[in-house]
């Protein structure tokens, strides 16, 4: 009864080689999508998400608001992508977060700058500290976790100290109790509710560019070949010809601008800069990547994973707000999703599946 | 009656098969006690499965296994050990921050009645260990202090510390210099007049009259025969590992005295290390290569050799000295501006200093002459990248499956052809190859040697440093000698040039200032006993 397969082998041969191509085709395209796996855990969290919440999950509405509430964090999970794909590691973009979003704020504020002016002023700011950290790394040769644990602290502490621990509202209100102008061109960086083109918002296209930008920064380019030699093997990369301390300190740096950048639109998004924004981001950035198949040992990873890894991270969160699952429970449901999703991207992991399947093939 | 006794060790009918890939089949190895057996193969032929079954590495093997021809499974490399079947890996397994002795009873720790480590105990007792295999260190001195040849022996300890009755050494004398090699052999024949049966592999074959009893030669994972190695020639040894006639090893015709201009004039070749360094310091080093010719490198373990590459590579340490390079003064600064000016270094250890493993072969062999396949933006053109080292894969004839495979999984050899296409394709006018045929099968080789000799004859230069002195004899012209950072001797290989390049000369320039040192040599006779 379990023998009435062999009929349908005698075409075996012509599907072959078009199952070859097609295998080929699908190989090339898999290491562009980030990783099998990560693909097919975000279609779980959509499955569960649709399951457990039907339209209110899936409706463009929920969807945007939910990307636009993880863009900020997004932004940072691929700068911190960067940095562990040289075998390093960036604690301190949390923290030049913030830094950027008061800086963002106090521009507004104090200065009355318009936005065009404040987002790259944030993002040299949020450069700046990722140089150090960069020149922290290379010239004084210190371990890049102790390098930018140090400068999470540091540069924590000169946002309370220029905030004076208190927050800064950006929602500027002239005399007639409306938004000045300024004040209007800021929140459009990403206050719920303004949005730039077909219903998304400025945090959300920011995101996706940037994206898009660093993928084609490493997949195109000599620096991002240089990045994957120097996470890979430095010494090899070194005696190739690479420069290996200047392209640690430019992903640093690369880091730290992205962060910087991103911090205008944390304030956007919660209407002012609190001295403690971005407390903890690093772990989802860092969570983003794992996720996404970036290996922290360095020289394996794309941003396109991180990107995926950071949805995964972005529905979940939606998910169980919807599901009015607490906020406690929901740190624990993360980090068990973040050792899971390592385990299941053991290389070889899914051999032990997929053999037994081979080999029957084989036999018939 | 059985009026032979049973061997120490039998493996009949092993077989192992791997996801897609059958690795060994129907393999037999015998070990009797007191016999240095060596295991033949070119990269690939199954010698390292074969090797960690009988380890217990590979729990799901076919076929039987007999010690003293009682049929034993091996199911785990801790039941392997209650066999008292030990194996030294070519990557040492020891902890280099630990100390010596810490590392001889790493896992099996002796304690003191309050449960404390009793490290007293263990000192003693790995002196006892080292003096037994010849050796004088401290048992306390810390496993990275160590030279390669005194960890390998640490090893050796450390196998000795149970009941060790099989032993097994993995390429164990590829880091080694000449004398080390002498150490290690009297090591060797210490253990097996004990009645330890030893495995060796190497591919080395000339060594093999010197140590081995008997060879058993494998080939694409399958036996290939079984030769007492007294009266067996290395021709037919080579014969049986690859199943055809080879090449000649040494392709390169007698000494041509190269007339073609001087690419590289060394004086005075000097650097100080940074105290904390293993690396040698050199001392006022001089020489020249011309176009066209193999210069070799000899010397011991230390002795300065592949500094001497890294100091013109801009690797190593500051550099003092005078050195022009196609006739314009040239400072050794980086390995970017090395490059830049026609010098290409491959290194000594692949895996750690020339591969990004986890990469592919496009990958790798692009990496250094990136440069010459750039658009505008920097970046990368793909479809001349591509054809440039598909091009080199098939001059080369690196055996891949693909451009995108990941060069970890290319054997030893292919790996080697990697390195070396991504060197060539920098264009180099002057090529240093620092043991460019470590651990690599007589197949590879033999093109890897073919291929220098078709370099020189395109008119590049050639530095090579190389351990084994029959390849430097076979393939240079010319051979300088180093020893604690000094130049000691040159030599020919067309004596009408000058001294001519034999083994003993080498040798004795290698040691010369070892000799000063130490006085009047001593005489090897009190070694053994």
């Amino acid at each position: 009864m379990s023998k009435t397969l062999p009929p349908a082998r005698d075409t075996a041969a012509g599907t072959d080689e078009h199952l070859r191509t097609l295998r080929e085709r699908l190989s090339r395209a898999l290491p562009s999508l980030g990783s099998l796996q990560s693909c097919i855990g975000l279609l779980l969290v959509v499955a569960v998400g649709i399951v457990t919440k039907g339209q209110i999950f899936w409706n463009q509405d929920n969807l945007t608001n939910a990307v636009t509430a993880f863009a900020s964090r997004g932004i940072l999970a691929v700068g911190v992508t960067l940095v562990i794909l040289t075998a390093g590691i960036d604690l301190s973009v949390g923290s030049v977060l913030g830094i950027g979003s008061m800086t963002a704020a106090m521009l507004l504020v104090h200065h009355g700058l318009s936005p065009w002016a404040i987002v790259p002023l944030c993002a040299l700011v949020g450069a700046f500290f990722g140089f150090l950290n960069g020149i922290g790394t290379t010239w004084l040769r210190i371990q890049s976790f102790v390098m930018t644990l140090a400068m999470l602290s540091v540069v924590r502490g000169i946002d309370r100290q220029l905030s004076n621990n208190v927050a800064v509202g950006v929602q500027l209100v002239d005399p007639h109790g409306h938004l000045t102008p300024k004040a209007a061109a800021f929140a459009a960086l990403g206050t719920p509710g303004h949005t730039l083109i077909a219903g998304v918002g400025y945090p959300v296209i920011a995101f996706v560019a940037v994206c898009v930008l660093v993928q084609l920064l490493l997949s195109r380019t000599r620096f991002g070949r240089h990045v994957y030699a120097v996470g890979g093997n430095p010494t090899a990369a070194r005696l190739s010809g690479v420069n290996v301390s200047l392209v640690i300190i430019t992903v640093f740096t690369l880091c730290g601008l992205l962060a910087g950048f991103a911090g205008p639109i944390d304030a956007a998004y919660s209407a002012s800069a609190d001295p403690l924004a971005g407390t903890s981001y690093e772990l989802d950035a860092i969570a983003a990547a794992v996720i996404g198949g970036t290996s922290l040992a360095g020289g394996k990873g794309t941003i396109t994973g991180t990107a995926v890894g950071a949805l995964i991270l972005t529905l979940l969160d939606n998910i169980l707000g919807l599901n009015a699952i607490s906020d406690n429970m929901q740190m624990i449901i993360k980090g068990l999703i973040v050792v899971v999703a390592v385990v299941l991207q053991r290389p070889g992991f899914l051999q032990p599946l997929v053999e037994p399947l081979r080999r029957l093939r084989a036999r018939a | 009656m059985n009026a032979a006794p049973p061997a120490l060790l039998r493996m009949r009918g092993i077989g192992k098969e791997f996801p897609g890939v059958r690795a060994l089949s129907d393999v037999e190895l015998a070990v009797h006690p007191g016999e240095v057996v060596a295991l033949l193969g070119e990269n690939g032929a199954g010698k390292s499965t074969l090797m960690n079954i009988l380890a217990g590495v590979h729990a799901d093997y076919e076929g039987a296994i007999e010690i003293d021809g009682e049929p034993v499974r091996i199911h785990s490399p801790k039941h392997a050990q209650q066999h008292g079947i030990a194996m030294i890996h070519q990557e040492l397994n020891l902890v280099p921050e630990l100390s010596v002795s810490d590392n001889v009873f790493l896992g099996r720790e002796l304690r003191t009645a309050r449960g404390t480590l009793d490290r007293a105990a263990m000192h003693a007792r790995t002196a006892e260990l080292l003096a037994d295999l010849g050796l004088t260190l401290s048992p306390g001195r810390l496993v990275r202090d160590c030279r390669i040849a005194e960890q390998q022996l640490v090893e050796v300890a450390k196998a000795l510390n149970g009941t060790l009755r099989i032993l097994v050494l993995d390429e164990p004398t590829s880091a080694l210099a000449e004398a080390e090699v002498e150490r290690l052999f009297v090591v060797i024949r210490r253990l097996a007049a004990r009645g330890v049966g030893l495995i060796y592999i190497s591919h080395r074959l000339e060594e093999l009259a010197e140590i081995a009893d008997s060879a058993t030669v494998l080939r694409d994972g399958t036996f290939a025969g079984r030769r007492p190695v007294a009266g067996t020639d290395r021709a037919e040894l080579v014969r049986l590992m690859v199943g055809r006639p080879l090449g000649e090893l040494f392709p390169r015709a007698a000494e041509q005295r190269s007339d073609g201009p001087v690419r590289l004039r060394v004086r005075g070749l000097t650097t100080t290390p940074a105290p904390a360094s293993t690396r040698t310091p050199l001392h006022s080093v001089d020489f020249e290569v011309r176009a066209g010719e193999i210069l070799g490198v000899a010397g011991l373990m230390g002795a300065g050799r592949s500094e001497v590459l890294e100091a013109l590579f801009g690797a190593g340490d500051r550099v003092r000295g005078e050195i022009t390079l196609n006739d314009r003064p040239y400072s050794p600064h980086t390995p970017r501006t090395a490059i830049r000016r026609g010098i290409a270094l491959v290194a000594e250890d692949r895996k750690a200093q020339s591969l990004v493993i986890g990469n592919t072969v496009r990958f790798n062999t692009t990496l250094a002459a990136l440069d010459r396949y750039l658009r505008p933006w920097r970046t990368v053109d793909a479809r001349r990248e591509k054809a440039a080292a598909a091009g080199k894969v098939a001059e080369l004839r690196t055996k891949t499956h693909s451009l995108d495979a990941v060069v970890g999984t290319l054997s030893g050899g292919n790996q080697q052809k990697v390195v070396l296409a991504k060197c060539l394709l920098t264009e180099p006018s002057v090529l240093l190859l620092d043991e460019p045929t470590r651990g690599i099968d007589v197949g590879a080789k033999a093109e890897i040697h073919a291929l220098m000799d078709a370099l020189a004859a395109r008119g590049t230069a050639i530095i090579a440093v190389s351990s084994e002195l029959p390849e430097l004899i076979g393939m240079c012209d010319r051979i300088i000698v180093l020893c604690e950072g000094r130049l000691t001797g040159e030599f020919h290989r067309d004596p009408a040039h000058g001294p001519a390049a034999t083994q003993e000369a080498i040798l004795t320039a290698a040691m010369a200032r070892q000799n000063v040192v130490a006085g009047p040599p001593a005489d090897g006779n009190g070694a053994e006993t």
